[in-house]
Order: structure tokens, then C-alpha cells, then sequence
């Protein structure tokens, strides 16, 4: 099985001042197609910004990176944001939806920005929408919505383009129990079905039901 | 394509409207200002505009259409003379003290002519006939003296520097840039009621040459013949004579200034707005870039916002600087908004307000994406 997700001795050093503090120490990862791999680790320990780097929104200082087979070069930033448009779908923990933009109009945007546009940027979007269960609310805001819907608009719209990898930052963190559970059945069939790498930050325990495999990340290196 | 530009503006009404507003005030000010300024100069000049003539003849070094000396009224014959003049009749522009029946004194423009019809002037009478000029002690006043002289109506009489005239007819729209009234009687008349000034003299000859004529060799023709008066064509003498209260009474430093604050006050409130707005949506613009967006994407959304502020805030201002008009008409003033103005103010204000917008483009080009992930 090929790789979605290559990380090898990737280290991250961050300058305050005269101080260099180092959040990565080595972090080495790889993720094939269709695995859920969740990260767990306290506060602070790098989780993020690890995340941040495979998904091309952060340069490592060291190390290398490779995403569905194609190499993270820090160095050439709009190589950067052509990974992110092709191979990369992002859930984050504040769903980061436009409040302006009804649920179709947040998930046709993203297909906008990767080159669908039109009445079949609308159809997909209706279309995703439909598989994450928004059928009957894609004309709301997302001021009208819960936070288990605003989560699946999110998960929709990371799935625009058909993505190798997702990349989930505390999908769950801010919904209930009930809700969760559905966010993350999705995922599993995300990886399942489609063949796609899930890669959780998670604090949340319930994760490890849908997981392949847990890895934890402390001291800025990453322990199976 | 889903228009995020728009919808995230429209989504925040209340910051939409205080950007607007900010243009809208702008708008208005510069408007408002340069129209006024414009409405001065027009006062300057509006009789040499409305007058039919193709060439004004003029005291040597006259400053302006109001200040005039007086040169020999038998130059006119030589005028006629020239190859290519038409016709050439002498004008004479003089200031007269005018009684009022309260006991008191106001100053009168006085513009006299043989024939006033022949040369397009008064341009707009609203009563009496202009003939009646000739048939007696008759004058002319524009409706605009009521402001200074007090009602009165066809068939009074007041005094013009101590000669009883009737008043037979009233015009409108004729203004000097003193405000001061225009009043029009007969080219003798004149000479009659102020005869130490202007007996055997006249104030400017205005000359219409024959169809066809190249009014520059006519222009130099009469050079030749009156090396001790200047000759303008309508055009350049009414661009003089605004030029010299542009640049001799400060009025067009003060109308820059205000210009420069209304558009000081615009870019100021827009780019703050605007700032203030992509800070509070940095985290959206992250998110662009996380799904894909580049810094160009979101540099076209901020560009887009600053074009729709500006076309919106300008049409704010524009309808009630246009509806101050007949207000601002009502005073001693005139506005004037002439369409080439207000597409100068149209295109400054989308200049400014991407100019304003700029401000924001490196903010938002130094976006940590990681910023997506923070909570």
C-alpha cells in the first residue's frame, strides 16, 4: 500500500526573542491509504503544529515530508498551496465555516477554489452535503445550525476535490456525545470507503473506536 | 463562483453602513466643495460664456473680466475694419452705485451694449422685452439684486449713481463672482450716467468673426493694428480671468485643501474599516488558504470590498450633494456638478478605497496559515 502520509525525523524550532524553543524533536510518521491514524499528547507537546506541517500550512525546519507522494518544499510556497488544493481536506475543532455563506454556499466555495465551478460546483457541493446528512439544511447559515452540523458542513467541505489525506484537528472536541459518535462513523467511512488517510489531533478517548492506530506525540517526537 | 467578497460585506450591515457612510461623507465634501468652487467660477465667467462673441478685445494687462480700465471707444472702427471680423461692437463693464428707497447704497455690476440681442446677452429673461432698453431711461436687473437691493418690481424706478431709470424687464442666472448684482442698460445710457469714466470710451470690444475665418490670423491681424490692448479669444480670456481668482484670492488652495481632507477623511475611515474588518476576519482568510486559496484569492476579496464601498458610499454622497443644488441656489451661491466632476469623484473614490484596501494586502499576505488549527 503507497503512502499518504510520509514523515521522517521532521523537527520545528520556533525563535522567542534570543531563545529557540524546539516543538518537534524528530517526529517520524507514515500513514497509507484508507488507515485512521490518531495523535494524541498533552498540551503543548506539537500536536498541532505537526499537523500544520503535513498539511503544508507550516515549514519544518528539518526533515522530510512527503504528501500522497508529493514532496513538502517549504521553500516553494505555491507548490505548498497546490498540495493543499489536491491532496489535502482540513476539519477543524472552530469549523472555520464562512459565517456568510449558507452550508451549500461553504462547500461550493471550497470546490471554487479548487477549479469546480458553476451548476456542477453546486451539484457536487449538494452532493456532499447529502452524504454527510445536511440534505435538508443547505440553505442555512451556519449561525442556524448546531455544532454537530456545522462539523459535517466542515467534513463536507474537506472532502471537495477528493483528497488523499483528511486532516482532523479535535473533530469532536466541540460537539456532544451523540453527535460525535455520527462525526466519527463518518470518518471511518471516509477511510473505509474511499480509500482516504484520516490523520485525528484528539484529546477525546472515543476516537480510539474508529482508529487503526494511536500514536503519541511527547517531547516533540512521535511514539507508536 | 460563490461571491464571498459580497456576501461576507453584506453579512455585517452595521460595519457596511459605517464604511459607506465614511465614503458618503467624503464623497460629499469633495462634491460639495469643488462644486461650489466651480459654481464661483462660473459666476467669474458666465457672461463672457453666454456672450456671442469669438474674440474679446481688452484693456492692456487686465486681470479679470471684472477689472477693467477703459481705452477709446473709436478703436471699434478699426476692429471692423480687419479682414475676417463680422462684427465688432464695443461693451462697456462698469461698477455704478444703485439707491435703494430705503436711503441706502449697493454697488451694480453695469453691462452696457448698443445691442444686446445681437450678442446672446442677457441670456435668460424672465420678464419685460429687451427693446425697451433703448426707449428711454430703462434698465435691466437680474432677479438676484432682490437679495441686495430689496423687492421690486417692473415699472419701478431706481437711481444709478443718481440717474432716475425704470426697471423694464429682470433676467436670471446673471452673477458676478463678488456676488455683486448685474444689471444691463443701453451702451449710451452708460456714458450718460457716467460720463467723467466713460464718454468716448468703452470697456472691451467684442468682435465675431466671418464664418470660416481662422481666428487666430484674425486675433493676430488685430494685434497688429491695437498694440495697446490685448486680444483673447472667449475661451482664454474667461480662462484668465479665473485663473486670477484662483490664484489671487486663495479660494483655489482653500478648495484643494478641503478636496484633500474630504479624501484624507474617506481613505482614513475606509482603511480602517477595512483593517479592522480583515483582522476580525483573519481567521476566514486562513481558512481560504487552508482550502486551497492563494493570497491572491483574498486579495481580490478585499479589492472587491473596497470597489462596492466605494461605488455604494459614492452614490450616498452623491444624491445629497445633487439635492443641495437648488438649496445651495436659493443663497448668494451656485453649485455646479457637472458630469465629468462627479466620474473624477467616482474614480478618485474607487482609487482611494483600493488604495485604503491595500493596507490590509500585507496583513493578510503575512497570515499564519496554521492559525486555522488555533482555538
Amino acid at each position: 500500500m503507497s503512502h499518504a502520509i510520509l514523515a521522517e525525523e521532521v523537527t520545528k524550532e520556533f525563535r522567542e526573542g534570543n531563545d529557540t524553543l524546539q516543538i518537534l524533536r524528530g517526529a517520524s510518521l507514515v500513514v497509507p491509504r484508507g488507515e485512521i491514524v490518531a495523535i494524541e499528547g498533552p498540551s503543548g507537546s506539537g500536536k498541532t503544529t505537526f499537523i500544520s506541517i503535513i498539511g503544508c500550512l507550516l515549514a519544518a525546519t528539518g526533515g522530510r515530508v512527503e504528501v500522497a507522494g508529493q514532496a513538502v518544499d517549504a521553500k516553494r510556497p505555491t507548490r505548498l498551496a497546490e498540495i493543499r488544493k489536491k491532496h489535502l481536506g482540513f476539519v477543524f475543532q472552530q469549523f472555520n465555516l464562512f459565517p456568510a455563506l449558507t452550508a451549500l454556499e461553504n462547500v461550493q466555495y471550497a470546490l471554487n477554489l479548487k477549479g469546480v465551478s458553476g451548476q456542477r460546483a453546486k451539484q457536487e457541493a449538494s452532493e456532499l452535503l447529502d452524504r454527510v446528512g445536511l440534505a435538508d439544511r443547505k440553505n442555512f447559515l451556519p449561525r442556524d445550525m448546531s455544532g454537530g452540523q456545522k462539523q459535517r458542513i466542515a467534513i463536507a467541505r474537506a472532502l471537495c476535490g477528493r483528497p488523499d489525506v483528511i486532516l482532523a484537528d479535535e473533530p469532536t472536541a466541540s460537539l456532544d456525545a451523540v453527535v460525535a459518535e455520527q462525526v466519527l462513523t463518518l470518518f471511518q467511512e471516509l477511510a473505509r470507503q474511499d480509500g482516504r488517510a484520516v490523520l485525528i489531533v484528539t484529546h477525546d478517548s472515543k476516537v480510539r473506536r474508529i482508529t487503526d492506530r494511536v500514536v503519541r506525540i511527547d517531547g516533540g517526537r512521535i511514539a507508536a | 463562483m460563490i461571491d464571498l467578497a459580497w456576501k461576507m460585506l453584506f453579512f455585517d450591515k452595521v460595519r457596511f453602513l459605517i464604511t459607506i457612510s465614511g465614503v458618503a461623507f467624503a464623497v460629499m465634501l469633495v462634491l460639495v466643495q469643488t462644486g461650489l468652487f466651480g459654481g464661483l467660477l462660473h459666476n467669474a465667467t458666465v457672461t463672457i460664456e453666454h456672450m456671442d462673441a469669438d474674440i474679446w478685445i481688452t484693456s492692456r494687462n487686465s486681470p479679470n473680466l471684472d477689472f477693467v480700465h477703459q481705452f477709446s471707444e473709436s478703436n471699434v472702427e478699426r476692429v471692423r475694419a480687419v479682414q475676417g471680423v463680422k462684427r465688432a461692437d464695443n461693451l462697456i463693464l462698469s461698477f455704478m452705485q444703485v439707491s435703494l428707497p430705503n436711503g441706502s447704497e449697493e454697488t451694480a455690476v453695469v453691462y452696457a451694449l448698443s445691442d444686446f440681442e445681437t450678442w446672446g446677452v442677457p441670456w435668460l429673461m424672465t420678464q419685460g422685452n429687451l427693446d425697451d432698453l433703448k426707449r428711454g431711461p430703462h434698465v435691466i436687473f437680474d432677479e438676484f439684486a432682490r437679495k441686495r437691493f430689496g423687492e421690486f418690481q417692473l415699472g419701478d424706478y431706481r437711481e444709478l449713481n443718481g440717474n432716475r431709470l425704470k426697471i423694464v424687464g429682470t433676467t436670471r442666472d446673471a452673477k458676478s463672482f463678488t456676488t455683486t448684482p448685474l444689471v444691463f442698460i443701453d451702451y449710451h445710457r452708460a456714458q450718460q450716467i457716467q460720463p467723467d469714466l466713460l464718454r468716448g470710451r468703452a470697456s472691451y470690444i467684442l468682435v465675431k468673426t466671418e464664418p470660416g475665418a481662422d481666428v487666430e490670423q484674425v486675433m493676430a491681424r488685430l494685434r497688429d493694428i491695437l498694440p495697446y490692448n490685448d486680444v483673447y479669444t472667449s475661451k482664454a480670456w474667461a480662462e484668465r480671468s479665473r485663473k486670477y481668482w484662483v490664484e489671487n484670492t486663495g479660494i483655489g488652495f482653500n478648495a484643494f485643501l478641503t478636496v484633500f481632507l474630504g479624501c484624507l477623511v474617506g481613505v482614513v475611515v475606509v482603511a480602517q474599516t477595512l483593517y479592522t474588518s480583515t483582522m476580525e476576519h483573519l481567521r476566514e482568510f486562513g481558512t481560504v488558504k487552508a482550502i486551497g486559496g492563494s493570497n491572491w484569492d483574498i486579495y481580490q476579496i478585499l479589492g472587491k470590498q473596497a470597489v462596492l464601498s466605494a461605488i455604494f458610499g459614492f452614490v450616498l454622497g452623491y444624491i445629497p450633494a445633487r439635492l443641495l443644488e437648488p438649496i445651495v441656489e436659493k443663497g448668494d451661491l451656485k453649485l455646479i456638478i457637472p458630469s465629468e466632476l462627479s466620474l473624477m469623484v467616482l474614480v478618485g473614490t474607487v482609487a482611494l478605497c483600493l488604495f485604503a484596501a491595500a493596507i490590509s494586502f500585507r496583513k493578510v499576505s503575512n497570515i499564519d496559515p496554521a492559525l486555522v488549527f488555533r482555538v
